[in-house]
């Protein structure tokens, strides 16, 4: 529909534009007389017939045709299949002729389809009527989605549909509606388990090289990469979820009595309980055993399980060692968000020797500088530091090598062609394909531990894409974040290098635990938390962070320096929720409240996203002070935790009467920007 | 192609700097011949009069130009298209009782005992309550809940709608009426939102948009429907990429992915991968963006010229860059200005598709 501006017009214009006017009103008026009194007649069909070749959107019209139809097919007494054909006949032309008028008329193709469902009609009509449609206009929403319920009625055979894709992608391949419904139908010939088609390794192959010619003739054609992309993610998935890491790690020895549990899965899954994991302390097996979620998604999965155990220590004040197994007691019971069970057995062994003199070890009340002239490497001897070994050399033992030798092939075949064809076309969408083949090639090398062998390549490929493409800049930074750090925490001996411990300043005395330092890296994104599960101390500072989502994994946490990065609200910084160890935080030089649409819009009166259980509380400690009320957001973040240090210097938000409410929030707290209170 | 390419910029080179303006004066003048008369090109559109009215009447306040309109005649007219039972028992006899999208789907009622076909249907609804909220009418004065209580009955079992109780195609935009009218009516009893959720969330496709029956190719528009209606039934919040994503019922940022993937490279925006920019996607995708928050990450300085080279002479927008305008891209030209904060263009309710109203303007 296009208005068009009024010109003076001829009056041969004038003429012709009143003659069809009247010829319309007149149809229009003898088919609203014909509706209102239910006339049915073959007369009063043709004059609608007319009125809707010349106005297929006129939607009254197509649902007087339904009532025609149930009426004329009503009256006969038996079943007169020769009768019924030409009812249905005369509809289908009926549509037909409007569609030649309009093919995206949305009236016209429901009709067809309601005709079509109330009884047989030629399977072959229908097709050609499609390929018609479909050759017109290669995008027709209308005519696919047509198609698939064409195909669904008359079972004809995703094979046949994927031919037709076939068909149309060799016709042109630049129609991403063929490659969209090639991906729907390859799922559900994979999901039937349908010969040739299952396992999915089979048809993999062959899609590679198809949609290879597509995008060698024209790599700067869209539609070819997004289906590449989705081969991509097919090939790599994960078959069924697993358990990849855990703290305490299998084989270490810790000194607590009281300690965290968590179970770190490659893929977000629920179900883990008393049924499907076993806690066993020495022989006694534990029943008072509660697993939480952290983070939750929204099919209540979660890659990150938490529980928290208490050794009973009984009547001996001697030391003792006690063996704690953790296994998968049920591992079906385990299942990922597509339903798929983890169908490893798995089991974690670690020792809690209880030596009373590290029960002792209380909070230092001194503040902690983590500054670089504190800063000094790592003692070889430190307990840290065997933890810490024991993480490393042990973790890999239940990591289960998976069947992917295929996968690795198929991938490596596909990084030689595409290394290739960026020799000879520059272009960024397939130095970002490149990218993203060598991180599926390191992740699913068979190997147990982690490869990285590409990943210095991968971050130079980022780098570039990040001077070629700026508009998409953030991404490629978030892409090389991710990589850079899967680099970091690959061994023990890269993330040595980022390790260290804090004297004090006047003396030379350790304080705290060991720190990993991860400043002024520039990094955008954190990840890898699978490896990191061990880190009491992070030093993330002098980076671009946003957000610290994931962060809630690492449960050791008692230090944290966030200062000098991005973060823009305090619902960014959620994640801290879940640190019940946290003492030491510093959140100084970040933009909390500087973005007025972050800080200002979600005050307590929201009930959507802040459903964990601190409203009414609030409302009581907000009694009576109207502006804390809209400290909300860090109140849910802080309110349950007990810090003793806190720096938030440098954000808009921290004003003096944010920092009077911080005190009351917090009555654990003894420095404040820097300054001890009393 | 070369030459082409050369042609076009000359010409839009030739066409000075007055041209790269949001011209008001223009859109108002264009709204108004509009509003007097109907170009010959809509009479396939008399079923959807009210829709093409919504379009000029909307349009005319997010240009701060209401007062060109008769209020008591559009009020009176809209008015005398809506369905009304006869009585309370025929609110349950399965029939939808909202407005009618003009008059030829309209009978006179008649008092011999014939069913009366009623053809009211949700997206004139829809249009009709928008244009009634627009000009500031008293809600009070509707009969809301035949409304409410009647729309029960187009909900399917799959939590869709259907948008006339004659039967019709079931999908996301009459999901997106159901929601709009609950909303304006400030009445949610008319349907099942968590059945609607189910659906709107089964439509989310494995590339992060939606289409807009399950399993379809995701579309800019369907995708609106989605969120929008997500919002407006309160299942989501405005500004989610600025928080915490892992709890929300969608796959954030995998949407996120693809709306912003929809801005192509001559900076307008389009409707599904792999196909040429259009006007409306600016709100489409564009609207979509803004409720996640995201609206920051878009390029609005490539977005505004490709909008402008969409701007008619005539006033209005076109569909694509320099052809003749209509009004429905002239009414989603104007939505993406007001999102583009242009100056003396009324802010925008999103998730309604309407101006923002302000009580005491009008």
């Amino acid at each position: 529909m296009h208005g068009r501006p009024r010109k003076p017009a001829t009056p041969v214009d004038e003429n012709a534009s009143a003659l069809k006017a009247a010829k319309i009103r007149s149809l229009q008026s003898q088919f609203l007389l014909n509706h209102h009194n239910n006339i049915y007649t073959k007369e009063a069909l043709e004059i609608n017939a007319k009125l809707i070749e010349s106005n297929p959107e006129f939607m009254t019209a197509w649902n007087y045709r339904k009532l025609a139809f149930e009426h004329n097919l009503s009256n006969q007494s038996e079943a007169d299949s020769d009768h019924i054909k030409s009812v249905m006949d005369e509809e289908l032309q009926v549509v037909e002729n409007a569609l030649r008028k309009n093919f995206k008329s949305y009236g016209a193709w429901h009709h067809r389809k309601w005709v079509i469902s109330k009884g047989s009609s030629s399977t072959e009509r229908e097709l050609r009527l499609l390929n018609l449609f479909q050759k017109q206009d290669t995008r027709n929403f209308h005519a696919w989605n047509y198609r698939r319920f064409i195909a669904g009625l008359k079972n004809i055979s995703d094979e046949k549909e994927l031919q037709f894709t076939t068909d149309m992608i060799n016709d042109n391949f630049s129609n991403y509606s063929a490659w969209h419904n090639r991906s729907v139908l390859l799922s559900h010939l994979l999901e039937k388990k349908v010969v040739g088609y299952f396992p999915k390794e089979i048809f993999l192959k062959e899609e590679y090289e198809f949609v290879r010619n597509a995008v060698f003739t024209d790599p700067d054609d869209q539609s070819g990469w997004f289906y590449h992309l989705w081969l991509l993610d097919q090939t790599v998935k994960v078959d069924m979820p697993n358990l990849v890491s855990s703290w305490p790690p299998h084989g270490s020895e810790i000194t607590k009595t009281t300690f965290p549990i968590v179970l770190f899965f490659n893929e977000p899954v629920e179900g883990v309980n008393l049924q499907t994991v076993s806690v066993q302390v020495e022989d006694a097996i534990f029943k008072n055993i509660t697993w939480s979620l952290l983070s939750a998604n929204k099919f209540k999965c979660g890659q990150a399980w938490l529980t928290h155990l208490t050794i009973p220590l009984g009547e001996t004040n001697s030391s003792k060692i006690f063996q704690v197994k953790i296994s998968s007691e049920y591992s079906q019971g385990i299942i990922s968000s597509n339903d798929v069970p983890c169908s490893q057995h798995w089991s974690i062994e670690f020792r809690v020797s209880v030596c009373h003199d590290f029960q002792l070890e209380g909070q230092s009340l001194r503040r902690m500088l983590m500054t670089d002239e504190n800063f000094c490497t790592v003692g070889i001897n430190s307990n840290v530091m065997d933890l810490f070994k024991s993480y490393f050399e042990l973790a890999s033992d239940y990591e289960q090598p998976t069947s992917s030798k295929w996968k690795s092939e198929m991938i490596a075949s596909e990084l030689d062609q595409y290394r290739e064809l960026l020799s000879w076309a520059e272009c960024k969408i397939g130095k970002l394909t490149l990218a993203r083949l060598l991180m599926a090639n390191d992740a699913i090398g068979t190997t147990v531990a982690p490869n990285t062998s590409h990943v210095e390549e991968v971050l130079k490929l980022y780098s570039e894409l990040m001077e070629l493409d700026p508009a998409h800049y953030q991404y490629y930074k978030d892409e090389y974040s991710l990589a850079f750090l899967k680099q970091v925490t690959s061994s023990k001996e890269s993330l040595m290098k980022y390790c260290g411990q804090y004297k004090e300043s006047t003396s030379s005395n350790i304080t705290g635990p060991m720190c990993l330092r991860l400043n002024s890296l520039s990094l955008s994104q954190i990840g890898s938390f699978e490896r990191l599960l061990w880190v009491q101390s992070l030093d993330l500072s002098h980076n671009q962070l946003h957000s610290i989502e994931g962060l809630e994994a690492l449960q050791l946490l008692s230090c944290l320096n966030l200062s000098h990065n991005k973060v823009g609200s305090f619902m960014a910084l959620d994640p801290l929720r879940f640190l019940k160890s946290l003492r030491v935080l510093n959140i100084s030089y970040n933009e909390i409240g500087a973005h007025t649409v972050d800080t200002r819009r979600y005050l307590c009166s929201s009930p959507l996203s802040h459903t964990f259980d601190y409203d009414k509380k609030f409302e009581e400690f907000a009694t009576g002070d109207e502006k804390v009320l809209n400290c909300w957001e860090a109140y849910s973040v802080f309110g349950g935790l007990d810090i003793m240090q806190l720096d938030v210097v440098g954000n808009a938000a921290a004003d003096e009467r944010f920092m009077l409410f911080l005190v009351k929030l917090l009555p654990g707290l003894k420095w404040l920007d820097g300054e001890e209170l009393h | 192609m070369a030459d082409d390419g050369d042609l076009l910029c000359r010409s839009h080179a030739d066409r000075g700097l007055e041209d790269q303006l949001f011209d008001r004066e223009r859109h108002i003048r264009y709204l108004e011949m509009n509003y007097q008369i109907l170009p010959s090109p809509y009479e396939s559109q008399e079923i959807n009069h009210l829709t093409l009215a919504y379009f000029i009447i909307s349009g005319f306040h997010i240009l701060h130009a209401l007062d060109r309109i008769d209020r008591e005649a559009v009020i009176d007219w809209i008015l005398s298209l809506q369905a009304h039972p006869k009585n309370e028992a025929e609110l349950n006899n399965g029939q939808f009782y909202g407005f009618h999208g003009s008059r030829s789907s309209q009978f006179q009622s008649v008092g011999n005992g014939v069913s009366v076909p009623n053809n009211s249907h949700l997206a004139s609804t829809y249009c009709a309550l928008a244009i009634l909220k627009t000009v500031d009418y008293d809600f009070s004065l509707i009969d809301s809940s035949s409304i409410s209580k009647s729309m029960k009955h187009l909900q399917q079992s799959d939590g869709s709608f259907m948008p006339i109780h004659t039967g019709a195609e079931t999908d996301l935009r009459f999901v997106y009426c159901a929601a709009v009218i609950s909303s304006l009516l400030d009445n949610w009893s008319g349907i099942d939102k968590e059945k609607a959720k189910n659906y709107i969330l089964s439509c989310q496709s494995y590339d992060g948009g939606f289409g807009l029956i399950p399993g379809q190719e995701s579309h800019g528009g369907a995708t609106y429907c989605a969120v929008a209606s997500l919002r407006l039934m309160g299942f989501i919040e405005d500004d989610l990429v600025s928080k915490c994503t892992s709890s929300c019922i969608l796959d954030v940022p995998l949407l996120l992915d693809w709306c912003l993937q929809r801005q192509a490279v001559d900076g307008g925006f389009q409707g599904r991968p792999n196909k040429i920019s259009d006007t409306c996607y600016a709100f489409w995708v564009g609207g979509v963006l803004k409720i996640l928050g995201a609206n920051k990450f878009l390029n609005e300085r490539t977005l505004r010229e490709f909008l402008l080279t969409c701007q008619s002479e005539y006033g209005g927008f076109s569909k694509f860059p320099r052809q003749l305008p209509d009004l429905y891209h002239s009414y989603y030209g104007f939505t993406a200005f007001s999102m583009l904060q242009e100056t003396g263009v009324n802010s925008l309710n999103i998730e309604l598709g309407i101006s923002t109203i302000h009580h005491t303007n009008i």
